[in-house]
C-alpha cells in the first residue's frame, strides 16, 4: 500500500515524462516539418534554376556540366541524367538494373511535377533528402535533375542538440521530481500529524490536538480535528463524572440499608428503635429505586422518538397538580392554576404530564411551608407558554446555568432529606426538547424561582 | 447519403453490365486497319488509313499484348492473367479462352505453319497452338522468352534474361540450336533479302545499347552491326526498307536491308512500336500516347490514344 504522496509524486512524474516525450516527438515533427521541408524547398528553387536553363531537345554534355558545376558552390549534390537505362525508360520490359527512379516517378515526371523523397537510397547507400526534377520537351522525358542532401549530415548537425537536449530533459525531469517529492512531503505533513493524532485518540489519549498551521482544507481538517477531540475529551469526563455520581448516590442509602439491617440482625435495636431502623430502610429503598427509575428513564429519553399527538394542556396540568396535591398539603402550599382552556399542544400525554410533575414537585419542595405556588398557561403566537412560579427558597446565579446538568443539585451537602438524586430537570429538558420546545429558568435567592416551558401548539 | 446511392447505382450498373458481357464494337471483315494495343489503361483502340478512330475496344483485364490471327480473330494476353482470349473482330465477341497460366510474355502467329506460339516467363517455355486453340507441344527454354520470329518453319526465340537466342523446329517442337546474343535483347526481325536475323535491345546495367545486331540466318553469326541510335526494339519491314525504333532517344531509323541508314527522324515520347500501314510507317508514342503517321522521314498527323501504347496491329485486306 503506498503513501498518498508517493501516489501523487508518480503521477505528476509521469505526466513529466509524458510531456518531456510530448515535447521530443514534437520537436522531431517539427525538425521533419521546418527543416527537411525548408531544404526540399532550397532544393526545388535551385532545380527550377536548372530547370529554366534547359532550351529543350536532347540533354547536351554542356548542360551535363553545367549542372555538374553548381556543386562546387551548393550545400546539395547535383547531377543531371539522361541515360534512358536510368529513367526506367524500358518498363513496360522486365528491367534487371535498380534504375535511379522509378516507373511511377517516371510517370509524375513525364506531367512536368517534381518527385521528392526521404529516406535509404540504395543508389547512393545511405538516407538521403531528394529531389528530382524532370527536363521535358514534347512529352518526352528527355533527362532529369537530381538533387539530394545526406540525411545524416542533418541528424549529425541535430545530434549534438540532440543529446543536449535529452540530457537537460532528463536533468530537468529529475531536478523537477526531486522539488516535487520535497514539495509534497511539506504539504503533506499537517496530514500524516492529523494521522498520528488519530492514532492517538483511537488508543485513548483525548488530550492530543494538532497544530493548525493554514487555512486551507487541511488547516480546516485539523481545526475540524481539534473541534472533534475536544468533544471526545469533554464527553468521556462527563461519562465520568456521571458514573462516579451514580455510583456515590447509590452508595449512601446501600450503606444505610447494610448498617441497619446488620444492626437488626445482631439485635442492636429493639422495640422503637427498631421500627424506625426499618422504615429507614423502606426509605433508603424507596430512594434507590426511584434513582434507578429516573436514571433508566433518562437513558430512554436520550434514545427514544415520541410520537406527538394532540393534547389539551390545561387537562394534563390539572392531572399533574392533582397527583401532587397530597405533598403540597404536607407544607401547607396551595397551588393557584390561571389555565388557558383553549390551548392544544402536540405532545406526548405521559411525557408531558411528567414535565409537569417535575418542576412542580421542585417547587414544592424548595417552597416553604405556608406558600403559593402559581402555574400559569397561555398562547403566544404557535406556541403554548406555561410559568410555574414558586416564592421559595430560589437559586444562587452562578448555579442557574448546571441545574439541568444531570446529578447537580444547588444543596451540596446531598442531603437525603431534601429531595431527589438532581435528575429531575435533567428529564425535564430532555423531554421538553423531544416536544421541540424550550425550557428557561430564573430565580433569585430567597425570592423564588421562575421556570417557563415552552410547547408548540396544534397549528390548524 | 445521395452520394452512396449514386455510387451504388453505378456499381450496380457495372455489375450487371459485366454480367451481360456486351460485345464490343465490331470491326467489318473488309475493313483494314492499325490498331494501338494500349496496356497502361488496357484497350484496343483500331484506326483506319486516314488515322480516324474506327472502334475502342476497353477492358477490365489487364492485357499486355495481343496478336492478329487469321481469319477476322485477335488473341489477347496479360503477364499477370491466367489465360489467353481470342475475340471475333467482326463480332466483338469473346470466342475461346485458353487456359496458360499467369507470365505469358509474347504471341507470334506463324502464317506459312498456321500455329501460334505462346512464350511464357513463369515456366520459361514456349508452347504452340494449332490455329483452332489446340495446344501442339511444348519446349522448355533458358530464361525469360520473349521476341518471336518465325521462318521457314524455324521459331527464333529471344531469352530476355539470358545472352541466348534459341532456334526451335516448329513442328517437333525441338531445339535446333543455340546462338549467343546480349542479353535484354529485344525485337526480331527476319530479312529474306540478306538471309539474315535482326536483333535490337536494351542494353544491360546502366549501358544502353545503340545497335542492331545481324545474325546469319543459318549459322547464327553477328555479320553486322547496324549503328543506330539508343534502344533499338521493334522493328518493321517494307518493301526494301526496315524500321527501326530506338525507344531511349525517340528516333525512327529507316535503312536498307543492307543496314544502310537511309534516314531518320524524331518521333514520339518512347516509342517501343513500328509498323508499316498503307505505306505509311506508324509509330507508337509509349509516355505521350500518340500514334503517329510518317511518309518518307516526315510526320504527317499524330493521333491521340489510350494511355501506353505498346504495340501495333496492323490488319491490311
Amino acid at each position: 500500500m503506498k503513501k498518498l504522496s508517493t501516489k501523487i509524486w508518480i503521477l505528476i512524474v509521469a505526466y513529466l515524462g509524458l510531456t518531456i516525450a510530448f515535447m521530443y516527438v514534437f520537436a522531431d515533427f517539427l525538425y521533419e516539418q521546418l527543416y527537411v521541408e525548408d531544404t526540399k524547398e532550397s532544393m526545388i528553387e535551385i532545380g527550377e534554376k536548372l530547370q529554366s536553363m534547359y532550351r529543350g531537345g536532347k540533354v547536351t554534355d554542356e548542360y551535363v556540366e553545367s549542372v555538374e558545376n553548381i556543386n562546387t558552390y551548393s550545400n546539395f549534390n547535383v547531377f543531371a541524367v539522361r541515360n534512358p537505362r536510368e529513367l526506367s525508360a524500358c518498363v513496360p520490359f522486365e528491367i534487371d538494373y535498380n534504375a535511379l527512379i522509378g516507373p511511377d516517378e517516371r510517370r509524375i515526371l513525364l506531367k512536368g511535377e517534381a518527385v521528392s523523397k526521404i529516406g535509404y537510397e540504395e543508389r547512393f547507400q545511405r538516407q538521403v533528402v531528394s529531389v528530382i526534377m524532370p527536363l521535358t520537351d514534347q512529352e518526352r522525358l528527355e533527362g532529369i535533375i537530381y538533387i539530394y542532401y545526406p540525411l545524416a549530415k542533418i541528424t549529425e548537425l541535430a545530434k549534438l542538440e540532440v543529446l543536449t537536449f535529452i540530457g537537460g530533459a532528463i536533468l530537468f525531469a529529475l531536478i523537477l521530481a526531486i522539488f516535487v517529492y520535497k514539495s509534497l512531503q511539506r504539504i503533506m505533513r499537517p496530514l500524516n500529524d492529523l494521522q498520528f493524532a488519530v492514532e492517538q485518540i483511537s488508543e485513548g489519549d483525548y488530550g492530543t490536538r494538532v497544530k493548525v498551521v493554514s487555512k486551507d482544507e487541511i488547516g480546516k481538517l485539523s481545526e475540524a480535528f481539534n473541534n472533534m477531540a475536544e468533544a471526545i475529551q469533554r464527553e468521556d469526563e462527563n461519562q465520568k463524572t456521571f458514573l462516579a455520581t451514580v455510583s456515590h448516590e447509590l452508595r449512601t442509602p446501600i450503606s444505610y440499608i447494610k448498617g441497619y439491617s446488620e444492626a437488626i440482625q445482631n439485635r442492636y435495636v429493639e422495640g422503637k428503635e427498631r421500627d424506625e431502623a426499618m422504615n429507614l430502610i423502606l426509605r433508603e429503598a424507596s430512594r434507590m429505586e426511584r434513582l434507578t427509575n429516573e436514571l433508566l428513564q433518562l437513558v430512554r429519553k436520550e434514545s427514544q422518538n415520541i410520537e406527538l399527538v394532540p393534547i389539551v394542556l390545561s387537562e394534563t396540568i390539572r392531572e399533574a397538580v392533582k397527583l401532587l396535591e397530597s405533598i403540597a398539603r404536607e407544607k401547607n402550599i396551595s397551588i393557584q392554576l390561571s389555565l388557558d382552556e383553549n390551548i392544544i399542544v402536540q405532545g406526548d400525554e405521559e411525557k408531558l404530564k411528567q414535565i409537569f410533575i417535575n418542576v412542580i414537585e421542585n417547587a414544592i419542595r424548595y417552597s416553604n411551608k405556608d406558600c403559593n405556588i402559581t402555574v400559569r398557561s397561555e398562547l403566544s403566537k404557535s406556541d403554548a407558554i406555561i410559568e410555574i412560579q414558586d416564592y421559595g427558597i430560589g437559586i444562587p446565579a452562578e448555579d442557574l446555568p448546571h441545574v439541568t446538568e444531570r446529578f447537580f443539585r444547588v444543596n451540596k451537602a446531598r442531603s437525603r432529606f431534601d429531595g431527589g438524586a438532581g435528575l429531575g430537570l435533567s428529564i425535564v429538558e430532555k423531554l421538553v426538547k423531544q416536544h421541540n420546545g424550550s425550557l428557561s429558568i430564573e430565580s433569585k435567592v430567597g425570592e423564588g424561582t421562575l421556570v417557563t416551558i415552552t410547547i408548540p401548539i396544534l397549528e390548524e | 447519403m445521395k452520394k452512396w446511392i449514386a455510387v451504388l447505382f453505378f456499381s450496380l450498373i457495372f455489375v450487371v453490365q459485366g454480367c451481360s458481357k456486351e460485345p464490343f464494337q465490331p470491326i467489318n471483315q473488309h475493313q483494314s486497319f492499325v490498331a494501338s494495343v494500349n496496356i497502361l489503361e488496357p484497350s484496343i483502340v483500331y484506326l483506319d488509313s486516314k488515322g480516324e478512330e474506327i472502334a475502342t475496344w476497353r477492358f477490365d483485364k489487364a492485357y499486355t499484348g495481343a496478336t492478329l490471327i487469321p481469319y477476322d480473330r485477335i488473341l489477347l494476353y496479360g503477364h499477370q492473367l491466367h489465360e489467353v482470349d481470342i475475340y471475333e473482330l467482326s463480332t466483338g465477341k469473346k470466342i475461346k479462352s485458353i487456359e496458360t497460366g499467369i507470365g505469358t510474355t509474347n504471341a507470334y502467329y506463324d502464317k506459312e505453319a498456321h500455329r501460334f506460339f505462346l512464350s511464357n516467363s513463369e515456366k520459361n517455355t514456349v508452347t504452340s497452338f494449332d490455329d483452332k486453340g489446340k495446344k501442339l507441344g511444348e519446349l522448355s527454354l533458358v530464361n525469360y522468352p520473349l521476341s518471336m520470329a518465325g521462318y521457314q518453319g524455324k521459331l527464333y526465340v529471344v531469352n530476355y534474361k539470358a545472352p541466348v537466342l534459341s532456334v526451335i523446329d516448329m513442328e517437333t517442337m525441338t531445339l535446333l540450336e543455340e546462338w549467343p546474343i546480349d542479353k535484354s535483347s529485344s525485337g526480331l526481325l527476319i530479312v529474306e533479302e540478306t538471309n539474315s536475323l535482326w536483333v535490337g535491345g536494351h542494353g544491360t546495367g546502366s549501358r544502353p545499347n545503340q545497335t542492331v545486331k545481324v545474325l546469319d540466318l543459318e549459322s547464327g553469326k553477328l555479320t553486322k552491326e547496324i549503328q543506330v541510335s539508343i534502344m533499338p526494339v521493334g522493328f518493321s519491314k517494307c518493301g526494301d526498307e526496315v524500321y527501326v525504333t530506338n525507344h531511349g532517344s525517340n528516333e525512327l531509323f529507316a535503312c536498307n536491308v543492307n543496314g544502310d541508314v537511309l534516314w531518320n527522324v524524331e518521333v514520339g515520347a518512347n516509342p517501343f512500336a513500328v509498323e508499316h500501314f498503307n505505306e505509311k510507317v506508324v509509330v507508337a508514342g509509349f509516355d505521350d500516347h500518340k500514334i503517329y503517321f510518317i511518309f518518307e522521314g516526315e510526320i504527317l498527323n499524330m493521333i491521340e490514344t489510350d494511355h501506353g501504347p505498346f504495340q501495333l496491329l496492323v490488319r491490311e485486306v
